[in-house]
């Protein structure tokens, strides 16, 4: 790896950046410290862009780092390495472009702290693109745990002009459910270390290393369903999920685009690496009962969503919805439904982070988020209201819009794999998302944007950070509507 | 005898010289020269650090008739002692200058109860053990008594109480042992048990041995005096509870259960029944503390049962996880009770509100603090994570027996992690624009303590591959 192209940088960038932030020899000027962080932000976007550029689906980047001459624990067969395939490389240029996006967007929402909070939100920023890089079990599980720090700070910090009573609260409750997921997780990375070790008798805990296919069944089924919980605390599965609405609701606007557009992901994507690639004989087993699953979070929160007040929680409930698309894609353990659904992490994250900002530029100005009190915004912000329907329609799935590609290729792929007559049930059941999704969306743009105008202050339209992130949203979903080649190509 | 002298006991021996020196000048110095006291002890243990040096380790040495060993693991576990030794001594400012009168009796006590700890990883007969345990008791009940305010008392008398039921226990278990081979002697009882099939009765006196010794960790049955002494203790004397007796029971039980007791499932099954209910009553009972200390003491008997357990399955790869997740441990702790330390000198209380927005003015300390909370709670970038993983991954591959009792653990861990963020939530809450935030005033010693535990900390986390080859090295030598 030559040393333009290095993923160590990649990653460990933000995270430097985020100790400088935090060191005294850092300014406490508010103004520096969030253009240092666009700055870095901006740059790594950049970088991230530069090695898409140059990626070759064939030869993916890989990297190891030694310390000392030595791995990282050597004697446990822990090394610091990384690896990033196609869909590595897609996530990890979504996961640059979402927090660039919000770096520009925490000008209107942060009002103090600035220097906690941007440090964090780079800490966070390293974490997550180490999950999506690391090419050891251990590694994964680091990053796994280190983002829980920063997102904890994030949530449950006091950032916003006026204080959330709640998010202390809802911030201790993401951190409990995911370190309680992970501790499962954890548990299943164990055994799976230790039966891959018995059966090859390398002490390797690299991902290329591990297997476990001789182990016995019984074990293989216990170790996907650990790690299942851990992944599904994130994703979120139903039972699992009560975490998310009010983290999602309470965190600043930037952080709730993070957490939708991003943290969710991570759990996909530990699914995608640890139960469809290594534990592939049991996947093929619990891959219809997981669809199962997947219907449930589809059907059930669209109905959930639907009955919110609050325009955060609306989007945050369609999250947990569109989540169990990305789980029925992967379910179909088809090529189809893999690109698919990581198609649908790409425009999910694009769709939901500019659900989340939009809900913070009208919470912004009309101190409000229920949905009965507002109305008639469409009067008052017009360039508000025309992205809001651009991004609203695009997540109910017209096309045109990346979206409709992810959904319809889900559908698709699910109706013709050859899971069995359960998976041709789901993708059956998951038609009515299409429509339950319009509607609470709809009723989303319908209730807030048209109808009568209920506070008559003056209200300012969208600042030209706003329209930035807007803008670069909405034209990354049509983008990739129009274009869907650029990354499916990727994935291959 | 003579020769004994020279080649493993020169640091105790140095050690007990600085007692005297310590009592001496107790007698005829004035009061008002109480500051010299600490350097004194400090100088002490230093010293005793750098004799470490002269220990004969390789091969194995027994002195004294077989009553006292060296090897590479009682050196390690010498060496962690004076260290914590060391601090614990830098952290005894504020108790000191309050109690000037018997600055020098205190220290006296403090190098005593260290000799005591050094001497109970080296015993190699029961009745040194013994012996040593006992030297590392009296002077630490006087220590815990040494704060002011009714519960020290309590906690000094509660103390008390548990030790010498404890040492009747071991003592009985001891008599057993004896009664069974003839002998008081480690290494002769490890040849009669290696000859002989293994009775139920000689689990029953390990078990015996073991329940005496696991006191001072406060496992169960011999658990909830932790609360009460915590609660009552200066934090200082805390950071010497938390981490030296500790130390030293660990050193002798590892070694207990490698040489003469292996083998033995009832032991096995008896322990691990403990150190689950230990773990399980130390983190519920946390949740509703609203005690810092109280809280750290729940926290310091839950460490204490996953540990014992992992030490109990034995193997050399356990051993090293042991040893390891004790080494972070005990540095964790002290970054926890240094900063304690540095709140109490400041006046601010133990309850969990006291800590109010403290983080805004006093980044530094804070900072340093947390670590060490999220460290103990095993988060990345902290070594309590790589402890964490291999203290873990040693449990799991002593069977699948025990994927159960690690999942319960592992559960159990959560509800830690909640209590853990109960103590660290407060010290970022923003407060109101009247509430004067203290700014915490710290002596340079307290200062040293908390930033090179800190730095220690981040170091081993970042870096672990080094001390978990020591640690290996030394497992396997043992």
């Amino acid at each position: 790896m030559d040393l333009f192209l290095s993923i160590p940088f990649l990653i460990f960038l933000p995270m430097a950046a985020s100790f400088f932030v935090m060191s005294p020899l850092f300014t406490g000027n508010e103004i520096a410290i969030r253009r240092f962080t666009k700055t870095v932000c901006g740059f790594h976007f950049l970088y991230a862009l530069f090695m898409l550029m140059l990626f070759d689906g064939a030869n993916p980047y890989t990297s190891k780092l030694s310390f000392f001459g030595l791995d990282w624990v050597q004697s446990l067969g822990i090394s610091f390495s990384f690896r990033i395939d196609g869909i590595g490389m897609i996530l990890v240029l979504l996961t640059s472009f979402i927090f660039f996006m919000a770096a520009i967007s925490s000008k209107i929402n942060i009002r103090k702290n600035a220097k906690f909070y941007y440090s964090m939100l780079l800490l966070l920023m390293s974490a997550i693109l180490g999950i999506f890089t690391a090419n050891d079990i251990f590694v994964f599980f680091l990053f796994w745990e280190l983002e829980l720090i920063p997102a904890y700070f994030l949530i449950g910090g006091d950032f916003t002009s006026e204080t959330v009573p709640e998010a202390k609260k809802s911030a201790v409750k993401f951190v409990l459910f995911t370190f309680g997921g992970s501790m499962f997780m954890l548990l299943g990375i164990l055994l799976m270390y230790y039966y891959s070790y018995m059966s090859t008798g390398i002490l390797s805990a690299s991902f290329g290393d591990i297997f476990i296919n001789s182990a016995p069944k019984i074990i293989q089924a216990i170790i996907s369903a650990l790690l299942l919980i851990g992944f599904g605390v994130k994703l979120p599965i139903i039972p699992l999920h009560g975490w998310l609405p009010d983290a999602h609701t309470n965190a600043p606007t930037p952080v709730s685009m993070v957490l939708a557009g991003i943290l969710l992901k991570t759990g996909a994507y530990g699914i995608y690496r640890f139960n469809y690639e290594i534990l592939k004989d049991i996947f093929l087993v619990i891959a219809p009962i997981l669809a199962v699953f997947a219907i449930v979070n589809i059907i059930y929160t669209a109905f959930v969503a639907y009955a919110q007040t609050d325009i955060k929680r609306i989007v945050a409930y369609s999250s947990i919805s569109n989540m169990g698309l990305i789980l029925l894609g992967l379910c179909t353990l088809t090529k189809l439904g893999l690109s698919a659904s990581v198609f649908h992490m790409v425009a999910h994250g694009l769709v939901t982070a500019g659900l989340f900002m939009i809900c913070g530029v009208v919470y912004l100005r009309y101190k409000t988020r229920d949905i009965n009190a507002l109305g008639g915004i469409a009067v008052t912000m017009p360039r508000l209201f025309g992205f809001g329907t651009l991004i609203v329609l695009a997540s109910i799935g017209i096309p045109a819009f990346a979206p409709f590609i992810s959904e319809i290729l889900t559908i698709v792929s699910a109706m013709f794999s050859d899971m069995g007559i359960l998976l041709k049930i789901c993708s059956v059941c998951a038609l009515p998302l299409l429509i339950v999704s319009s509607c609470y969306m709809l009723k989303f743009l319908h209730k807030s944007f048209m109808g009568k105008l209920e506070l008559s202050d003056k209200i300012n339209d969208i600042s030209m950070h706003e329209f930035v992130v807007l803008g670069s949203i909405t034209a990354g979903l049509i983008i990739f509507g129009v274009f869907p080649a650029v990354i499916l190509n990727l994935i291959g | 005898m003579i020769n004994d002298f020279f080649n493993i006991l020169l640091p105790q021996g140095c050690l007990a010289v600085f007692i005297l020196i310590q009592l001496l000048l107790g007698m005829f110095v004035s009061p008002r020269a109480y500051k010299y006291s600490r350097l004194i002890s400090a100088i002490g243990i230093s010293a005793s650090i750098v004799l470490l040096s002269t220990v004969q380790i390789e091969p194995q040495y027994f002195g004294l008739r077989n009553a006292v060993m060296s090897d590479s693991y009682t050196l390690l576990f010498d060496f962690i002692i004076l260290l914590c030794g060391f601090f614990v001594v830098l952290l005894t400012k504020n108790l000191i200058t309050q109690r000037r009168q018997n600055a020098y009796t205190f220290n006296a006590l403090l190098l005593t109860a260290i000799f005591g700890a050094i001497n109970t990883v080296s015993a190699n007969d029961f009745l040194t053990l013994f012996i040593s345990i006992e030297l590392l008791s009296f002077p630490t009940y006087f220590l815990i008594a040494s704060n002011k305010g009714y519960y020290s008392k309590e906690a000094s008398f509660k103390y008390l109480i548990t030790s010498a039921v404890s040492t009747g226990v071991f003592l009985f278990g001891v008599s057993y042992l004896y009664g069974l081979t003839s002998s008081i002697n480690l290494t002769e009882i490890y040849e009669f048990v290696a000859q002989h099939e293994p009775s139920l009765l000689c689990s029953f006196a390990g078990i015996m041995i073991i329940l005496g010794l696991i006191s001072k960790l406060s496992v169960f049955p011999f658990a909830n005096w932790i609360i009460d002494v915590f609660k009552g203790t200066e934090t200082s004397v805390l950071a010497f509870l938390s981490t030296i007796p500790k130390l030293a029971m660990f050193g002798i039980i590892c070694r207990l259960l490698v040489f003469p007791l292996s083998n033995s499932f009832e032991l096995v099954c008896t322990i691990a029944v403990l150190t689950v209910i230990t773990a399980l009553w130390a983190n519920t009972y946390a949740i509703k503390e609203k005690n810092v200390k109280c809280i750290l003491a729940c926290s310091s008997a839950a460490n204490a049962s996953y540990a014992l357990l992992t030490a109990c399955l034995v193997s050399v790869y356990n051993l090293s996880a042991v040893i390891f997740y004790l080494i972070c441990y005990v540095i964790m702790n002290l970054v926890v009770f240094a900063f304690l330390n540095i709140t109490e000198g400041n006046g601010i209380g133990n309850q969990v509100e006291d800590f109010k927005g403290l983080f805004r003015k006093n980044h530094g300390t804070v900072i340093s603090y947390v670590i060490g909370i999220l460290g103990l709670a095993g988060f990345p970038i902290m070594s309590g994570f790589v402890a964490k993983i291999y203290l873990f991954s040693a449990i799991a591959n002593s069977g699948l027996i025990f994927i159960p009792i690690l999942l319960v653990l592992m559960l159990l861990t959560v509800i830690a992690l909640y209590y853990y963020l109960k103590i660290i939530l407060p010290l970022f809450d923003e407060c109101d624009k009247n509430f004067a935030v203290k700014i915490l005033k710290a002596a340079y010693s307290q200062k040293f303590v908390l930033f090179i535990c800190t730095a220690v900390t981040m170091l081993i986390g970042i870096y672990p591959e080094k001390l978990i080859e020591i640690c290996r090295f030394i497992a396997y030598n043992i």
